[in-house]
């Protein structure tokens, strides 16, 4: 986040939501300028009210939204600087993607020769361009998810909201798209992106915005927010054919102050540090010469952070 | 040159533009994608050409000439058309009386109670109850319209004793002979000359007959198109009309007797015998026709009736196929989801996320809805136009002056498709879930409104109906562009053409007092856009407000 007096390109200050008695975004305030940020939540945690505001398309029932400066439900001014890509899953299936792209990228303004031109070099930068003249009907999960960002960067925006961008994709289309939303934090743009999985958003970024029952829960690095989490008691589950004999060698290792066999061939090994706990691992375990044909951190999830962070009550 | 390379030339407006055409054309491409919509074009053209079929058929009929007045059947059979029959007195439903053949003429009788009761004289004796003793008999009479059965003369019985009195058997219509040479006649007729004795009670009467003259039967077709309406197209209250086949003075013509006939000429009372008394009013508009009876009632069809019916028949089209059939049902299908479908859909906030003001996006979805829609109307007009102007009456190859009206036709279908478009896309916005049946109820009272006003065009209620000022637009068109639509009119009331002109048009009646159809117009044109405006500005101020969810 800049800490210079320029105005922020996202801010949101004590912005509210209710959609009748539902709550859908409490009292958030924040500011985000610069660099890709993961909104993490789990499913009905508001992130996707939260883009809905941030757009325009909800008006805040409290509070103010600002983008550039400008309120974007009153103005469509800042539009031409968004792209926005909705979780909605539905596409205009008998259009081409070169159609599709080109057809939004002159409700910018571009002449159809701009559009064309634009369209081709967005698809080429997703990687949809060997198929940009199919219909989107015939595409895949993953091409539909890339013929979306392709739309909402057609006319090069400054701010770049991506709802759920990895949601139902396969691996491959996963790390494409990862690569894409990184290019474009790398080129200097402010990327909103949300998930509800955690690791998807740790291998994008290390600035998050975390959202629970339309709270904002945290907000900031993500390593720092792990670290406060790695100070306190952990789990690390080893799976092995000799979970008794194993645990008898890490008796006496400072990090781990005890263990549980929850099931048959499982050693669960209770720690206060996380980090230095993985640090001793391999050594207790190269030396005791047992087998481990696995290494689970179960608590190295949203849920357990989540847990952490509003008290333990998930 | 801005980031993306723009000129400076660039401006606001070529902006817009480019966003214009870029949803204009979506939502072409959208409504061409749609089977809904090849249905209700398929349907629409379907009518179109049913209608024209209609047209085609009905033409080939109705436009041959037609007996207005009836004269030129001969319904006994007798080779004289009822016109010709009619100038000689004779009996249009008996075989036996026809022009210049020989006629009775009645003389004389002895009745029940006559004194005496006998006569002598060479007669044609009619109805005869008695005994006559002849001394000449015309054996061979000519065939006349009788008033009784005559003897057949080779063929009488004698008179035996049970049937020598009237009291006995002798059937009636028959007679016998005595011995002594007197016949017995009884409810019978002869052409002879003796002595009839009638006995108390009975009757018999006699006469002669006219010479048989050799007339020329004339040709039916002499009596069809004889008496066409002669008008000179001159202002102002005026003695018109010219009784070209003499129906009306009935100058030479006799009756059955042989006398001349005083025909009843005047029924208009104006003084003048067998005219026609045409008012018209400064703006050349014919206010009533008075005909007296038998003057211009057989005008030439293909002047009078055909061009009637074929305006009828564009009037009709105009104001039922287009803009109450067409009209309700292609904003119905097309413009009630412009917006509602992209909610339903969930790719509204593709458009919506580009910097497009709502207010502008529901205006370019209505042009683009407009585009295609106004597209088909013109087409179709266009063909309609075009078939009905080179089949339809008249000498031009093509009948150029009907297109200014087409051309009406098609702006006022294209005004309501606009103002319904913008009412249901509204009522679509307004309520999602029920905003159909809305628009259902909306359409039956606008089809029933729009009868109103085309059955009785003054009545206020259907004032407050989109169809109403389409319709009106019409019926002003019309008059501005066959300002003789007027006269057709008040001719097929007057002379009795049943033409259906008078049910499907009539003159505007929103002329603010000035009775001019130029005003008509402006102000239906205007009430229209108005509709249009105000619906599109009320879709705009509920969707301004809208959460995309």
């Amino acid at each position: 986040m800049s800490t210079d007096t320029k105005i922020p390109t996202v801010l949101m200050e004590n912005t509210s939501k209710w959609y009748d008695q539902v709550i859908g975004l409490n009292d958030v305030s924040l500011a985000i300028d610069g660099g890709v940020t993961g909104i993490l939540g789990p499913n009905g945690a508001g992130k996707s009210t939260l883009f809905k505001l941030l757009v325009g398309r909800l008006k805040p029932s409290q509070g103010s939204v600002r983008l550039f400066g400008i309120d974007p439900w009153k103005d469509t001014s800042p539009y031409r600087r968004i792209g926005y890509v909705s979780e909605s899953e539905r596409l205009y299936d008998w259009m081409t993607a070169q159609d599709f792209v080109s057809t939004l990228a002159r409700l910018h303004g571009m002449t159809r020769d701009e559009a064309n031109e634009r369209t081709e070099h967005v698809l080429g930068f997703v990687g949809l361009h060997d198929v940009r003249h199919k219909e989107i009907g015939k595409y895949s999960k993953g091409m539909r998810q890339r013929v979306k960002i392709a739309h909402a960067l057609v006319h090069d925006p400054d701010l770049i909201i991506l709802d759920e961008p990895l949601h139902g994709c396969d691996p491959i289309a996963r790390t494409s798209i990862m690569n894409v939303i990184r290019e474009l934090g790398s080129q200097g743009k402010t990327v909103l992106v949300s998930s509800h999985i955690l690791e998807e958003i740790e291998r994008i970024t290390e600035q998050i915005v975390i959202l629970h029952n339309g709270r904002l829960l945290a907000l900031g690095n993500l390593h720092a927010i792990r670290g406060l989490l790695d100070k306190h008691p952990h789990r690390i589950m080893l799976t092995t054919d000799e979970p008794r004999k194993l645990a008898s060698a890490f008796i006496g290792e400072k990090p781990i102050y005890g263990v549980r066999f929850p099931d048959e061939g499982k050693l669960e090994i209770q720690t206060n540090n996380l980090s230095e706990a993985h640090s001793v691992l391999p050594r207790v375990i190269v030396e005791s010469k047992i087998a481990v044909s696995s290494i689970d951190n179960p608590d190295d999830n949203l849920e357990s952070l989540l847990g952490y962070l509003v008290g333990g009550d998930t | 040159m801005d980031e993306q390379g723009r000129g400076l030339s660039e401006t606001v407006w070529t902006r817009l533009d480019r966003k214009a055409g870029a949803i204009v054309e979506l939502t072409i491409r959208q409504l061409r994608h749609r089977i809904s919509t090849w249905v209700v074009l398929g349907v629409g053209m379907l009518l179109m050409v049913m209608l024209l079929a209609f047209y085609i058929d009905a033409i080939r009929e109705d436009f041959d000439a037609i007996d207005n007045d009836g004269d030129s059947e001969d319904p006994d059979g007798d080779g004289y058309p009822i016109g010709q029959e009619n100038m000689y007195g004779t009996d249009n439903y008996n075989e036996f009386s026809y022009p210049g053949y020989p006629n009775f003429i009645f003389e004389s009788d002895i009745d029940w109670n006559d004194q005496p009761r006998t006569h002598t004289g060479n007669h044609t004796w009619v109805s005869v109850v008695g005994y006559f003793t002849p001394t000449w008999i015309n054996y061979d009479p000519p065939i006349w319209d009788q008033w009784s059965k005559t003897v057949a003369w080779n063929d009488v019985e004698d008179c035996s004793d049970e049937n020598s009195d009237f009291d006995s058997n002798l059937r009636w219509e028959t007679a016998c002979i005595f011995d002594n040479g007197t016949y017995l006649m009884y409810g019978i007729g002869f052409t002879a000359e003796g002595t009839l004795e009638v006995p108390d009670q009975y009757s018999a009467s006699w006469g002669r007959l006219t010479d048989y003259v050799e007339i020329e039967p004339h040709p039916a077709s002499m009596y069809i198109d004889e008496d066409d309406i002669d008008w000179d197209f001159k202002l102002g209250t005026s003695s018109q009309g010219f009784d070209d086949d003499g129906d009306c003075l009935k100058i030479g013509w006799i009756d059955s007797q042989g006398n001349p006939i005083q025909a009843n000429m005047d029924q208009n009372r104006n003084g003048i015998p067998c005219d026609v008394i045409w008012t018209v009013n400064d703006l050349g508009e014919i206010i009533s026709i008075r005909a007296d009876s038998s003057v211009d009632e057989d005008p030439d069809d293909s002047k009078i009736l055909g061009e009637s019916s074929h305006r009828t028949f564009i009037i009709g089209t105009g104001k039922i196929a287009f803009v109450m059939i067409l009209g309700l049902f292609l904003p119905l299908f097309l413009a009630l989801g412009l917006i509602r479908d992209e909610t339903e859909n969930g790719t509204l906030h593709y458009l919506l996320s580009k910097p497009i003001h709502r207010v502008e996006f529901i205006l370019y979805r209505l042009l683009g809805y407009m585009a295609l829609v106004g597209a088909f109307v013109i087409i179709m007009v266009f063909m309609m136009a075009l078939v009905t102007s080179v089949i339809g009456p008249g000498d031009d190859l093509i009948r150029l002056g009907d297109f200014p009206v087409w051309l009406g036709i098609a702006f006022a279908t294209i005004l309501v498709l606009a103002a319904y478009g913008a009412v249901f896309n509204t009522l679509g916005l307004i309520s999602p879930k029920y905003g159909v049946y809305i628009c259902i109820l909306f359409g039956v009272w606008e089809f029933l409104m729009g009868l109103f006003t085309i059955t009785i065009p003054n009545a206020t209620i259907p004032v407050l109906s989109v169809s109403h000022w389409a319709i009106q637009m019409i019926d002003a068109v019309v008059l501005i562009v066959w300002p003789d639509t007027l006269q057709y009119q008040e001719m097929s009331s007057a002379f009795n053409l049943d033409t259906g002109l008078s049910w499907f048009w009539h003159p505007p009646v929103h002329t603010l007092q000035t009775g001019n159809p130029v005003v008509a117009l402006i102000v239906s044109v205007t009430l229209l856009l108005a509709v249009t405006v105000l619906m599109v500005g009320m879709g705009q101020a509920v969707f301004r407000n809208r959460e995309i969810m």
